[in-house]
């Protein structure tokens, strides 16, 4: 029977991923914002290229996947709302841990193709060059999405029952990811400063440490954040 | 004994301590050598730290018999520890910043005692706020619970990697933490004696939070059968 929580999980994920290809703007809007975000650090910190620059780069690269990732969450869990989905698939059989599944699976892409392009945006906008070491940011940029996904996505599913609940995401989300902002920027800065590989691995392990965390603690407690009424 | 008698008995040992652990501060423990006489706030703040941890601990473990037994004497406690906690938790970061600026020459540094301590005092403000907008439902509650589990397991990461972050990089102001050569027997009696009294004090204003919450929480069951009773009336 572990099928049917595998199959509902495909379906609600599915479901996702079509209404996105079919014109959802998820992944644009996560694009854009992700763009805003550097852009306007650009502006405030004026990087100069080099040793700094790259610094700087990580810093913004982080601030974007964290403002990305709570659009991304949001969307993915209160979309459901909007007209009155998130009852239908409560009442079906469906198991709230898939379904927490489905929309962290949901969630993480979108942020995923995001990330993907603000490396890109980064590299243009700081003036980097692309080669080994910006290939290097991939993994630890993906765990802290999937880190800060899996997060996002539990503490959608409370505010986005409340009334006036998009301000508790941040003030939630923010703190919670700390560890995982601190190891993701050491990683990334480690990464394009081309520092040996065991000081960038040390920051890897904490995001690895982190994912498993919050994805079981998610996975465990969705049931009580996706409850009746 | 009722719970009114336990809570004044609870005031009266508080108050007793309280006086002579500040006896003991500002008369009987002599100035520590090097810091001079702000290093007393130590016996203010060291207390109140301990006291912040246990109030935040307990948020989570009456968050995890909330889940389970779904009774709601585990969410008053809950909500009673976390916003008790989150006093001390300030006068940690108050009483700190006030030390640390004689000492270190900076009101704050981003050491790792520190940041730990902002975002403990970040993460238990954000459910303060969570429950002040989901109102006293059985939702509320719910989602208190699971913000409280959540945000004691992200504790101890936080500690690892704000440790892994100062010890890489390592700030020149942090090598000394204050307190820790307690030479004089005196001031191990003074600070033994603090922590007392913080901990009883702690324990009676959760004990006032918490009667409250009960007291609430009765009067809105009282409410709701006063509701559904005069409904029942106007339908016969």
């Amino acid at each position: 029977m572990a099928s049917f929580a595998a199959r509902s999980f495909v379906a609600v994920l599915r479901k996702d991923l079509l209404l996105e290809v079919r014109g959802g703007q998820s992944t644009v809007a996560l694009g854009a914002l992700s763009l805003l975000v550097l852009v306007v650090l650009v502006f405030a910190f004026n990087p100069a290229g080099g040793e700094r620059g790259a610094a700087a780069a990580a810093g913004a690269l982080w601030v974007a996947l964290v403002f990305s990732g709570m659009l991304g969450a949001t969307r993915a869990v209160s979309g459901e709302s909007e007209n009155g989905c998130i009852r239908a698939l409560l009442m079906s059989p469906l198991d709230r841990a898939a379904l927490y599944a489905a929309k962290l699976a949901a969630a993480f892409i979108f942020m995923a193709v995001a990330e993907a392009a603000s490396i890109i945006l980064m590299v243009l906008f700081f003036n980097l060059e692309f080669d080994l070491r910006v290939m290097r940011l991939a993994p630890a940029v993906m765990l802290g999405a999937l880190g800060f996904a899996a997060l996002a996505t539990l503490l959608a599913g409370i505010s986005s029952r409340l009334r006036g609940g998009d301000l508790v995401l941040p003030l939630l989300a923010v703190p919670m990811f700390v560890p995982a902002l601190i190891a993701g920027v050491k990683a990334s800065a480690a990464a394009l400063a081309g520092a040996p590989l065991g000081e960038f691995a040390v920051w890897l392990k904490v995001l690895v440490a982190f994912d498993v965390l919050f994805v079981a603690a998610g996975y465990l407690l969705f049931e009580y954040v996706a409850g009746e009424e | 004994m009722s719970g009114r008698g336990i809570r004044l008995w609870l005031g009266l040992v508080t108050l007793a301590l309280m006086l002579a652990a500040l006896y003991m501060i500002f008369v009987y423990v002599p100035t520590e050598a090097e810091q001079g006489i702000v290093q007393r706030i130590f016996y203010f703040h060291v207390p109140c730290a301990l006291v912040a941890f246990v109030a935040f601990a307990l948020v989570a473990i009456a968050g995890v018999f909330y889940l389970w037994l779904g009774q709601q004497v585990w969410d008053d406690l809950g909500y009673a520890a976390a916003e008790t906690g989150m006093v001390f938790c300030t006068l940690v970061l108050v009483t700190g910043s006030i030390w640390a600026k004689p000492i270190w020459g900076a009101w704050w540094t981003w050491d790792s005692r520190l940041t730990t301590t902002l975002i403990l005092w970040l993460l238990y403000g954000g459910y303060l706020m969570l429950r002040a907008m989901a109102g006293d439902s059985e939702q509320g509650a719910r989602f208190g619970a699971v913000v409280g589990i959540v945000a004691a397991l992200d504790v101890p990461i936080v500690i690892v990697s704000v440790r892994l972050w100062r010890t890489i990089h390592p700030a020149v102001l942090v090598t000394r933490q204050g307190g820790h050569g307690l030479e004089d027997p005196r001031m191990v009696a003074t600070l033994l004696v603090s922590l007392a009294a913080f901990t009883t004090l702690f324990i009676w204003i959760l004990c006032l939070r918490f009667a409250t919450l009960r007291m609430h929480t009765r009067l809105g069951a009282l409410a709701r059968s006063l509701a559904l009773a005069e409904a029942a009336a106007q339908d016969s």
